[in-house]
């Protein structure tokens, strides 16, 4: 075996022993190499060292109320969507399907009614239609269901739910 | 044509990462997949942004701003690669950008981070001695201190592979280089490690 501290690809052969990363087969034939090469054993020997030292670096506890600040944070992006469509929630409930059909009727008038039709009033017809396009609407409702599942996980879960951690 | 095949490579990628799975429910409008992602990812995203930062504080509002990323993306998320890739993607764009910004300021704090601020640890049965407790945190302040001469690549790669335990083509693709430049930063950081810790065996 050639000196794997030789070439790159050998020492991420021993960064991977020294981290037990790698499978018994390769370990097996680097031991053997380890035996008869001090400088691949000094560089096993170093890395393991900083290998145990990082390990007692333990991370921090999260905060408590990492999560309902997050929460928080969420709502108030989701809440100005709300804002602008609670008013016309029970309307767009009502209206998106009635402008639908509208929309259909207008667009079998302007189609039967051709080639007399004026184009220009049909532009404009249709771009009332899209001011109500029912998956903008959709999105804005999904929006709001959406911050009430957060809510509901927020009031469900305790306040230490992952202060373990 | 091409949409059909995004979303067949997403489905793919989907059953492969269950986490990518859990962001498509999201995008779905699922909030308690939203919740599932929060808590399997919250630690270990915060501990990585903490061990590059070297400030509690700044660590978990950086952390915020990560899910907050995520869920702003969820519209056009597609899992085109891990999710924990992606994730780790914005938190290291966070994290690079938060010590180009506030080197100065923070450099000076980040060393001296207070433990009495940081939330408590649970207490063991088993209490050391003040010597072993002086020793111990004299130790850690040479591991953190060396952790943090690192350059700020170099630390990042060290961080995804001794921490999170990510192989050389994931920390590559979070880091946005070739698996042979993750290969020489992590050779080249953990040679400085090994200067300044070997003694530590």
């Amino acid at each position: 075996m050639n000196c794997p501290i030789e070439t790159q690809e050998g020492s991420a052969l021993l960064l991977a022993y020294s981290s037990r990363k790698l499978d018994p087969q390769a370990v097996a034939l680097l031991d053997r190499h380890l035996e008869s090469c001090s400088a691949c054993r000094d560089f096993v020997a170093g890395q393991s060292a900083v290998w145990n030292a990082l390990d007692l670096w333990e991370a921090a506890p999260v905060s408590a109320d990492f999560d309902r600040r997050l929460y928080q944070r969420i709502e108030q992006q989701v809440s100005w969507w709300d804002m602008l469509i609670r008013p016309f929630r029970p309307v767009f409930d009502h209206a998106v399907p009635v402008a639908a059909a509208a929309g259909v009727v207008l667009m079998a008038l302007v189609l039967l009614d051709r080639p007399s039709a004026v184009p220009v009033a049909v532009e404009t017809h249709s771009a009332q239609v899209e001011t109500l396009q029912p998956d903008q609407v959709e999105h804005a409702l999904a929006e709001v269901e959406m911050l009430d599942q957060f809510n509901h996980l927020m009031r469900s879960e305790p306040a230490d739910s992952h202060s373990k951690m | 044509m091409d949409e059909r095949v995004n979303r067949d490579m997403g489905a793919a990628a989907a059953a492969l990462d269950y986490d990518a799975e859990l962001m498509l429910r999201v995008k779905d409008g699922d909030g308690a997949s939203f919740g599932v992602l929060l808590d399997k990812h919250r630690s270990s995203v915060i501990h990585f942004l903490y061990r590059m930062i070297q400030n509690h504080a700044v660590a978990e509002e950086l952390a915020q701003e990560v899910f907050l990323r995520v869920y702003r993306s969820r519209a056009t998320y597609e899992p085109t690669a891990k999710f924990t890739t992606w994730l780790f993607r914005i938190a290291t764009h966070l994290a690079l950008n938060s010590l180009r910004d506030g080197k100065n300021e923070r450099s000076q704090e980040r060393l001296d981070d207070n433990p009495d601020d940081l939330p408590a640890k649970q207490v063991s049965d088993r209490r050391p001695s003040i010597e072993a407790t002086m020793v111990y945190e004299a130790r850690l302040e040479e591991v953190r201190k060396a952790i943090a001469v690192l350059p700020e690549k170099q630390r990042a790669a060290v961080l995804m592979h001794k921490y999170e335990e990510m192989e050389y083509s994931q920390i590559a693709k979070v880091l946005n280089c070739s698996e042979s430049a993750v290969k020489s930063l992590l050779f080249r950081a953990y040679e400085t490690l090994r200067a300044r810790l070997a003694h530590m065996a």
